[in-house]
């Protein structure tokens, strides 16, 4: 029977187009009992590969091939019997060799690997090119030098029926006879079947970066498909001439060589062997003593040794670590997060590692799950096949520290990352295969990024089922063929990427057992993905790095150095009243975890108060739960709407922390202990296997035969209710627990350290809205914005004092109205116009009152609610942030660092000169306000000022410097004095309008800082009676009102009844307001939502709680256009517009995936942020040039 | 030298190999396939789902007792054959 020796998967990156475990089975139905997988350049599908074959019991053959001497020259090497291990080191040290992602091999490098490979010579190889070029003496000559260098070899014969294919394997047949190497035929595969050879063409050209073209492709290969047994005897054939003698000589040294090379699978899937065969970290020393010593140890240091349940505990997680043989890991990891933290970075345990005694008695962990009542068995029991997973959090900016310390301290050999594949999707599938029919780029990102995050074969779906790509005009013939194509590539690997977290521990025979090689960072990287590792026996610990833990790090060093207090916030007490009731308002914007739109409903729903309650709402608020509804009724519950239920009596202790409902996983293992008595271990086998719908049909037939008899019918088919519905949903408590921390430290800080806390946020940017965003909810919190000053911004986000603490000023009484006690000498001269209202209404220009309904107004409507928002808008009084010069769009670091340093400046002279930033750069810092306050500037106001320096005379300077500089003037410390070479007359050039300098700073900042957007529009939002984020909770339930603002969110998560439902956050310059779009308005919504960056709406409100307020969106309109209307036709139009019926359209299409347990799905339900606009136009409005657009100039007239 | 000609002509088959064919009125017999190969279309030129391949055969053939070589072309999708070049 024929064996393939020469197989590319699809592991083989942009090349391949079929999975191991497709091959494998074809093979099978082929009657094939030995399979190679010969991967281009890295050992990717191994695992998949063996796992495949020892499933349909075939013998795996593994290889590699690589380029060698040349990329346009390759080998391929097949490991033999016992050289798994010296593929391994084969493969990294070819990575080592060439450059980044493109192995290469000479022939001395294999050499020195050869023992236990086999090197196969094929056409493309040295050897098989000089035979194919009919310089046969050359040919042999190579043959000879590869013989005398590697003991195994053999010459690789393939004929894809590709023009004078056969002829140049026959003369390479004939070269092998007389040079007594011997000679195999493979197929040289890369598809399974012959059609697929369209997408082989499109990888090609994507991965060459070269449109499709004859002359860019590989040979014509509709021939490279995975060949039967009688194909690839008709194949001998023809490379032996017809000769049936050499043809039998031919396959049977193919078969030779196969059985030399088949290895047994077991070898890659060590943790299927009996006992698992570990590959353990070096601790220097018997392990089992160790931890037993350093869990005494802890028990103490605990304060745990006369705990009777502790020590209980401790035996029985102890003995299941032993049995396993995981103490060294242990040993190892708790040695790695003492180092971690060891070097000052905020580092905390996360997920079911919480659960173990022994992670907290060690110091892994600083959670006791005998406090929360989490188990171990959720992380480590003993029925479970497979390792555990001990995951820390560390400072986003600081984990590629912690790596290089773990590297140091262990060795380059012996740790390694985890890899992950990144596959084709939409948007990635329409980018390769555009590129590859040759459209022009920009055209290409258009297209790709009309479309939601979905897999690539839904791309034609989607086109005729989403009502904003129906209307998009990309339903265009002209296109079919792209999405066909693009459609082809789903799923197909494209990358391989440094999985975000996961580091291999090892010893130093680590290399022996996966092959690594270098990834961006030049962090070895295994080429084995999580699962891979776990297959191939391999321990790793995750360090992952969270943004907001590098926000809280840089909000503590903001407080010290502006206030001089050096907080302690593990030390925080986690019952401070006012931190709870802020988050009770659903003002979350910028806290970790509650700050979606989704989350801010459900906490002003919930209104936690205590870390329990923020540990059941992150529970809550995910797909599943969301998706099976456990919302309502625990709410409904919780408030005592409703009297608190359990399906039996001894369900209670598990479920009375969450009043009824199933939330945690720890419970449903509970639940299914209690009523079968099967122990945890047990239970939680039962638990992962309600993951599919097959598992939960399973599982209720073990439940049947396992349920206690002592239950009657129904109580037994109302758990199974319980198990059926939520078994898959559940969140792990120790993950919730962990994640309750940081969200209660983020929101204290937000309202302590309010300015100090957006710093953070600004600087390290861990959520999910835009910057101006958080920028406007700073505004909103009393906290100042100030521009860019080339002689007051830092490198970050800075926090500046501009007036005494609001905790001073709390005192008094009716403060809105007072001027600031202290209106201190060193206020800035250039308050930006957004300043709070009090103080910048003396100003000429005035601005516009920002705040459209001032906080004293409120306080006055007695209304306490409101009264909590007017406190709020006090928080940060007295504090302003500065922008820095890292906003700028395009800045340098080493600009920045140049910028910083040579601080202070004294003109844009001494500035260009010493900081020496490049032209554009100058240009962009003087139009968003650097220089103004160097050069006392006050744009906005009149455009003509002659005389006086503008802007865009600094711009021109900028100029009139370059030219100098260039011209070689620029010397050393000779410092030319502003128009030594050309003169600029102050005031030559009209000064910005606002709303050039609105625009301005969008296109540089990307975001508003002078003024808020939305306040260009107010006449037009006054006028047709738009609602404000500050009035609605006065909104009646039901009423249908207009809202406006800028898009600043939009999400299509899953919901429970399976809709694409889009909900949007517009942001209006008093704060947020949520909408929802159901289906049955997207018809016509649907590409105004995605299209437009301002919109107006109307909705209908819905009061969701004491303080939650959303609306139904009817309708929605794109506020530019309506603006348009207005200026050009009036009043009148824009209403006729606003009133006239929305245009009946077809809603939104696609089949709900709909699950056993009755939930649908849509399929259009994303987790990302949504595609469509987001970002500024690049004007305003619709205006004539010079025009200062509609709000100021009406105002003023 | 190669003559190129792109005459459409009737060809008999053997086991998948041209055996005879008729040629401006003169009947060829095949003596002897020296090279057959393969070519894909350039499918992304055309929208129809399968726009086939083409498959080349050079080989000798003789009308009468003199021998020449000839390459002949088959196209999947259309179905037709052409004699391409003749060195004879």
């Amino acid at each position: 029977m024929f064996a393939h020796l020469h197989v590319s998967s699809a592991y083989s990156l942009r090349y391949g187009t079929a999975f191991p475990r497709a091959l494998v089975q074809r093979a099978a139905e082929h009657g094939m009992d030995i399979l190679g997988l010969t991967d281009r350049d890295g050992l990717y599908g191994a695992v998949k590969h063996a796992q495949a074959c020892l499933e349909a019991g075939i013998s795996p053959v593994i290889g590699v091939n690589l380029a060698c001497d040349s990329a346009a020259r390759r080998i391929t090497v097949l490991a033999r019997a016992d050289g798994w291990a010296a593929l391994c080191r084969l493969v990294t040290a070819a990575h080592q060799a060439g450059d980044r992602g493109e192995p290469l091999v000479t022939r001395e490098l294999v050499g020195r690997h050869a023992d236990g490979l086999v090197v196969l010579l094929g056409p493309d190889s040295d050897v098989g090119l000089a035979a194919a070029e009919r310089r046969d003496d050359q040919a042999r000559s190579l043959l000879l030098a590869w013989r005398a260098t590697v003991p195994h070899l053999a010459v690789e014969l393939v004929d894809q029926y590709g023009y004078r294919e056969a002829i140049t394997a026959s003369r390479m047949l004939a070269l092998a006879e007389t040079a007594g190497v011997p000679a195999v035929l493979t197929n040289a595969v890369r598809y399974l079947d012959p059609f697929d050879y369209q997408v082989g063409d499109v990888l090609d050209a994507a991965r060459k970066l070269v449109p499709l073209h004859p002359r860019h492709l590989e040979r014509s290969a509709s021939h490279a498909y995975l060949k039967s047994h009688k194909e690839m005897a008709g194949v001998a054939a023809r490379v032996c001439g017809g000769d049936a003698r050499r043809a039998g000589r031919l396959l049977s040294a193919t078969r030779d060589l196969a059985e030399r090379c088949a290895l047994d699978p077991l070898e890659l899937l060590a943790l299927r062997n009996d006992p698992p065969r570990l590959h353990l970290p070096e601790i220097g020393g018997d392990p089992v003593p160790m931890l037993r010593d350093r869990c005494a140890d802890g028990l103490s240091r605990r304060g745990l040794e006369r705990s009777t349940h502790a020590r209980e505990r401790l035996a029985a997680e102890l003995a299941v670590i032993e049995k396993k043989q995981l103490s060294g890991y242990f040993v190892a990891v708790a040695g790695i997060t003492d180092m971690i933290r060891g070097m000052g970075v905020r580092c905390s345990i996360r997920g079911s590692g919480a659960g173990s005694l022994v992670n907290y008695l060690i110091r892994i962990g600083e959670v006791n799950p005998l406090d929360h009542g989490l188990l171990m068995e959720r992380f480590l029991s003993e029925g479970r096949v497979g390792l555990p997973d001990i995951d820390m959090d560390v400072e986003s900016a600081r984990r590629l520290d912690c790596y290089r310390a773990i590297y140091e301290r262990y060795g380059e050999s012996r740790v390694a990352c985890v890899s992950m594949m990144e596959t084709y999707r939409a948007r990635s599938a329409i980018r390769d295969v555009g590129a590859a029919m040759g459209l022009p780029p920009h055209e290409i990102d258009v297209i790709a990024k009309a479309f939601p995050h979905i897999r690539a074969k839904q791309i034609r779906a989607a086109l005729s089922d989403l009502p904003e790509l129906r209307e998009s005009g990309l339903n265009d013939r002209a296109l079919e063929t792209v999405f066909r194509l693009a459609e082809k590539l789903d799923g197909l690997p494209r990358h391989i990427a440094l999985h975000p977290c996961g580091v291999l521990i090892g010893n130093a025979g680590l290399r022996d057992r996966t092959p690594v090689e270098r990834s961006l960072l030049e962090f070895p990287m295994s080429q084995f993905d999580k699962d891979d590792v776990e297959e191939a026996g391999l321990l790793k610990l995750d360090v992952l790095g969270v943004r907001m833990q590098s926000s809280m790090a840089y909000t503590l060093g903001e407080i010290e150095r502006v206030d001089g207090l050096a907080v302690r916030l593990d030390a925080v007490p986690h019952d401070d009243r006012a931190t709870y009731d802020m988050i009770c308002t659903g003002r979350t914007l910028g806290c970790f975890q509650i700050e979606s739109p989704g989350q801010r409903e459900l906490v002003a729903k919930l209104e936690p108060r205590t870390m329990h309650d923020l540990i059941v709402d992150i529970s809550l608020f995910r797909p599943g739960p969301v998706n099976s509804d456990m919302i309502t009724p625990f709410l409904e519950s919780r408030h005592g709407w409703r009297p608190v239920t359990y399906p039996h009596d001894d369900m209670r202790p598990a479920l009375a922390e969450t009043n009824g409902v199933v939330i945690f996983h720890e419970q449903i293992l509970r639940i299914v202990d209690v009523m079968t008595g099967c122990g945890l271990s047990k239970a939680e086998q039962i638990r992962r296997t309600l993951d599919t719908p097959e598992g939960r049909a399973r599982v209720r037939v073990w439940w049947e035969v396992h349920v206690r008899a002592e239950y009657d019918r129904e109580t037994v088919e109302r758990a199974w209710q319980v198990l059926d519905a939520f078994g898959a949903f559940g969140f792990c408590k120790a993950h919730a627990a962990a994640f309750a921390l940081p969200t209660y430290q983020s929101a204290w800080l937000k309202r302590h350290h309010t300015a100090a806390f957006f710093a953070g946020v600004l600087t390290h940017e861990p959520g999910m809205y835009p910057q101006r965003v958080i920028l406007d909810e700073a505004r909103q919190c009393g906290v100042s914005v100030l521009p860019l000053d080339v002689n007051r911004s830092g490198r970050q986000w800075l926090v500046e004092r501009i007036g005494p603490r609001t905790e001073d000023l709390t005192q008094a009484p009716d403060l809105p109205g007072d001027p600031p006690a202290d209106p201190s000498a060193d206020l800035p001269a250039d308050l930006p116009a957004d300043l709070p209202a009090d103080l910048s209404e003396g100003r000429e220009t005035g601005g516009p009152a920002r705040l459209r309904v001032r906080p004293a107004d409120l306080v006055r409507q007695a209304d306490p609610r409101l009264a909590e928002l007017a406190e709020l808008a006090e928080l940060g009084r007295g504090y302003a942030l500065r922008v820095p010069f890292s906003a700028v769009r395009g800045v340098s670091e080493a600009e920045v660092d140049r910028m910083v340093t040579g601080r202070p400046y004294t003109s844009l002279a001494d500035f260009w000169d010493r900081a020496r930033p490049s032209r554009p750069i100058a240009e962009r810092i003087v139009q968003v306000g650097g220089l103004d306050a160097l050069h006392g500037l006050s744009p906005g106001g009149p455009r003509w000022r002659p005389g006086e320096l503008t802007r865009r005379d600094l711009v021109a300077q900028v100029g009139v410097l370059e030219r100098a500089s260039s011209s070689g003037v620029r010397g050393e410390s000779v410092q030319l004095p502003l128009g030594f070479t050309e003169h600029i007359v102050p005031g030559e050039l009209p000064e910005m309008t606002e709303t050039e300098m609105v625009e301005a700073e969008l296109a540089i900042l990307d975001m508003d800082v002078s003024r808020h957007v939305v306040s260009f529009h107010d006449e037009l939002l006054d006028a047709i009676g738009v609602v404000r984020s500050t009035e609605l909770l006065a909104q009646r339930n039901g009423a249908e009102i207009l809202v406006a603002g800028v898009k600043v969110a939009t999400q299509t998560p899953a919901v429970k009844s399976g809709q694409r439902v889009i909900f949007t956050t517009l942001d209006d310059s008093t704060g947020p307001v949520d909408l929802t779009f159901f289906e049955s308005v997207q018809g016509h919504c649907a590409a105004t939502v995605f299209g437009s960056w301002l919109m107006v709406a109307r909705g209908v409100v819905r009061r969701t709680g004491a303080r939650a307020v959303s609306l139904r969106a009817v309708d929605c309109w794109n506020l530019v256009d309506l603006d348009a209307v207005w200026r050009a036709e009036g009043l009148p139009a824009v209403r006729a517009l606003l009133d006239a019926a929305p245009a009946r359209v077809t809603g939104v299409g696609g089949r709900r995936i709909e699950y056993a347990n009755g939930f649908r799905l849509s399929p259009y339900a994303d987790i990302g942020p949504a595609p469509g606009v987001r970002t500024p136009p690049r004007r305003l409005w619709h205006a004539s040039p010079g025009s200062s657009g509609p709000g100021p100039t009406r105002r003023s007239a | 030298m190669s003559r190129l000609y792109g005459d459409p002509i009737e060809v008999w088959t053997r086991d998948g190999d041209p055996a005879q064919f008729v040629w401006r009125d003169r009947l060829y017999v095949v003596r002897q396939v020296l090279d057959h190969w393969v070519v894909a279309r350039e499918w992304w030129k055309t929208s129809e789902n399968d726009p086939g391949e083409r498959r080349f055969w050079r080989l000798e053939a003789s009308p009468d007792k003199q021998v020449g070589t000839y390459e002949l072309r088959f196209d999947t999708a259309g179905g037709g054959w052409l004699l391409m070049r003749a060195w004879d």
